[in-house]
C-alpha cells in the first residue's frame, strides 16, 4: 500500500463515524415511499375523517373577535390549546399523552414556523386522527356587563382584575365536551406527515377513545385593549395503557424537535398535568413568570402585537393579555379578586 | 416472473424512461434501489436523521416532478447523489437554529443515563464533520461516497471527471482532510 492510499484509508475510516448507527438508520423505505405519495397528492390519503362542526377552540373564539388587532391574540389562543386541541395532525398525541389530564403547570417550546406552516396545512387538509364526536355543544357565548351576572351563567364564581375598572365587556361560553375514536393509521399517516416517527403510537390506540371536557369560560376586556380569561382547566381522559411519555415524544417530534432530543425530553416532562405550547420562533418569546404563588408562563410577541401571561392556579387556568409588557402584567394580577 | 419483478431487474435508464411516462411503478422501484444510500449521503452531510429523511424526500420529490434528461439519465445514481450534496449544503448554510433560544424553559434532559457514554461519540463526529465543512465541496463529497463504498468509476460520474483522475483528487482530499482535521482537533485540545 502506498502512502497516498494508506493515508486515504485512514480519513476513511474517520470518516465511518459519520454513517448512521443502527437507531439512526431512516424509516423503511416504504414508510417514506408512502409519506412522499401523500406529500405528492399522487395517491389520496388513505381515510378521510369528516370534520366535527364542535371545535374546541370555539369557546375561546369570541376572545379574537372581540379584539381586532388580534393576529398575535390568535396564535396566543392557538399556542394555549393549540397541541391538545386545535392541530389536528396532533390531536391524537395531545389528547392521549394528557391521559386523566389537568393543567397543573406550563411549558414552552419553540416551534419554528416552516413546522407551523407544515401542521396547519395537514390542518388545512382536514386530516383527522379518527372520529370526533361532538357529545355536548358549548353554543353561542353570552354577552353580558355584570360580573355577577357572568357568574350566574358561568355557574362559578369571576374573578376580575380592581385595578382596570369595570369591564367593558364580558362574556360567557358554555363548557362541552367531546370524544376523539382513534384511527391509528390515520393517526400515524398524520404524525408522519408531520415528521414524527409514526411508529412510536402503539397499536394498542386503534379504536382507544379519548374523551375531553372544557368548562365554561368568561372572557372581560377592557377599553385599552386589556383582555382576561379564566375556565377551570379542560379534562381528558385517555386510555391507561397509554405510555404518555412515548405520544409525548411523537409529540415533540411532531413540533420540529430533534429525535435525539425529543426522546430524552419525553421522558423528563410530566405529561399528565403539563400543557406544552409550541411558541414560533418568529412571533413570540417566552419565559418563566411567578403569578399569585404559581409558576405561569410570558409570551412576548416580537412585533408588539401585545403580551400574555398564562398561569393556573387551584385548578383553574388564567390568561391575561395586553399591550403591557409581562413584568406589568403580572402586577395587575395583584389586583385580581 | 410478474410485471413487478420484471420492472425490478431493468436497469435505471429504462425505469427513468417509464417515469418519464408518468408510470408510478418505475419510480417507486428507483426509490427502492436508491433510497438508502442518499440518506446515507445526505446523514453524513447533515448529522440529524430527520433532515436526512427530509431532504432525502426532497431529492426524490425532484426526481418525480423534474426526471433528469439527456447525458444523466445513463447515470442516474450519480444525478443523485449530486442533488442530495447540492441540498444537503444549501441546508447546512440555512440551517436555522432560532427555536433553539427558548428550549432552555423546558427540562434539562442531561444527566440521563446513556448522556456521558453519547457525547465522545457526538464530539467526534462534530470533529470530523467540521474539518469535512472546510474542504472544497467536491473533495468532501468524493471523500463521504467514497467511505459508503463508490467505486472510482461511480465517483467519476458523480463528480463528472474522467475515472483515471479520481485516485490522484481522492489522495488530494485525504490529505487536505488530515491538515484540517489535526488542526480542528488541536484547536479543541
Amino acid at each position: 500500500m502506498t502512502r497516498d492510499e494508506a493515508e486515504l484509508q485512514d480519513t476513511l475510516d474517520q470518516l465511518s463515524v459519520l454513517g448512521p448507527t443502527a437507531a439512526e438508520r431512516p424509516r423503511p423505505a416504504g414508510q417514506a415511499l408512502a409519506r412522499l405519495r401523500v406529500l405528492t397528492a399522487e395517491t389520496r390519503r388513505t381515510r378521510r375523517v369528516v370534520r366535527a362542526s364542535w371545535h374546541p377552540l370555539t369557546l375561546w373564539r369570541f376572545t379574537m373577535t372581540a379584539r381586532p388587532k388580534t393576529m398575535f391574540a390568535i396564535l396566543i389562543i392557538v399556542l394555549l390549546f393549540g397541541v391538545a386541541f386545535s392541530f389536528p395532525a396532533v390531536r391524537a398525541a395531545a389528547s392521549d399523552f394528557l391521559g386523566l389530564f389537568r393543567v397543573q403547570k406550563f411549558a414552552a417550546i419553540s416551534i419554528s414556523p416552516e413546522q407551523l406552516a407544515r401542521l396547519e396545512e395537514i390542518a388545512e387538509q382536514g386530516l383527522y386522527p379518527g372520529q370526533l364526536e361532538m357529545i355536548s355543544d358549548p353554543g353561542q357565548p353570552q354577552i353580558t356587563t355584570s360580573l355577577r351576572e357572568a357568574a350566574k351563567l358561568a355557574g362559578q364564581p369571576v374573578r376580575s382584575l380592581t385595578a382596570l375598572g369595570q369591564p367593558s365587556r364580558i362574556e360567557i361560553t358554555q363548557g362541552g365536551s367531546a370524544r376523539l375514536t382513534i384511527d391509528l393509521q390515520a393517526a400515524r399517516t398524520l404524525l408522519d406527515i408531520a415528521g414524527a416517527d409514526p411508529t412510536l403510537l402503539p397499536d394498542s390506540l386503534e379504536g382507544a377513545t379519548v374523551d375531553a371536557t372544557i368548562y365554561p369560560a368568561v372572557y372581560q376586556e377592557w377599553s385599552d385593549g386589556t383582555a382576561f380569561v379564566q375556565t377551570e382547566s379542560p379534562l381528558v381522559d385517555y386510555p391507561d395503557d397509554v405510555d404518555p411519555a412515548v405520544i409525548g415524544e411523537a409529540l415533540l417530534q411532531a413540533l420540529g424537535m430533534e429525535r435525539d432530543r425529543a426522546r430524552d425530553l419525553a421522558q423528563s416532562i410530566d405529561w399528565a398535568n403539563t400543557l406544552l405550547l409550541p411558541v414560533p420562533t418568529n412571533v413570540a418569546t417566552f419565559s418563566e413568570v411567578r403569578v399569585e404563588g404559581q409558576v405561569g408562563l410570558g409570551l412576548s410577541s416580537i412585533d408588539g402585537q401585545g403580551n400574555v401571561i398564562l398561569w393556573q392556579r387551584g385548578g383553574r387556568v388564567y390568561m391575561l393579555m395586553g399591550d403591557q409588557d409581562v413584568n406589568e402584567l403580572v402586577r395587575v394580577v395583584e389586583s385580581l379578586r | 416472473m410478474t410485471e413487478g419483478d420484471e420492472l425490478t431487474t431493468l436497469p435505471d435508464s429504462l425505469l427513468l424512461e417509464g417515469l418519464g411516462r408518468g408510470d408510478a411503478a418505475s419510480f417507486e422501484v428507483l426509490f427502492y434501489r436508491h433510497y438508502e444510500r442518499v440518506y446515507g449521503l445526505l446523514f453524513r452531510l447533515v448529522g440529524n436523521q430527520a433532515e436526512a429523511e427530509d431532504l432525502t424526500q426532497e431529492v426524490f420529490l425532484r426526481l418525480y416532478r423534474r426526471p433528469p434528461a439527456g447525458r444523466a439519465e445513463h447515470n442516474l445514481a450519480a444525478w443523485l447523489y449530486q442533488v442530495a450534496t447540492r441540498l444537503g449544503y444549501n441546508a447546512i448554510r440555512g440551517r436555522r437554529r432560532l427555536w433553539q433560544r427558548n428550549v432552555h424553559l423546558l427540562p434539562d434532559p442531561a444527566g440521563s443515563p446513556d448522556t456521558a457514554l453519547r457525547v465522545e461519540e457526538r464530539e467526534t463526529r462534530q470533529r470530523v464533520r467540521a474539518a469535512l465543512a472546510h474542504l472544497p465541496q467536491r473533495q468532501a463529497q468524493l471523500l463521504l461516497l467514497r467511505q459508503m463504498g463508490l467505486s472510482y468509476e461511480e465517483l467519476a460520474a458523480v463528480c463528472q471527471v474522467a475515472p483515471g483522475s479520481v485516485g490522484t483528487l481522492l489522495a488530494r482530499a485525504a490529505q487536505a482532510f488530515k491538515q484540517v482535521y489535526g488542526d480542528e482537533k488541536e484547536r479543541q485540545v
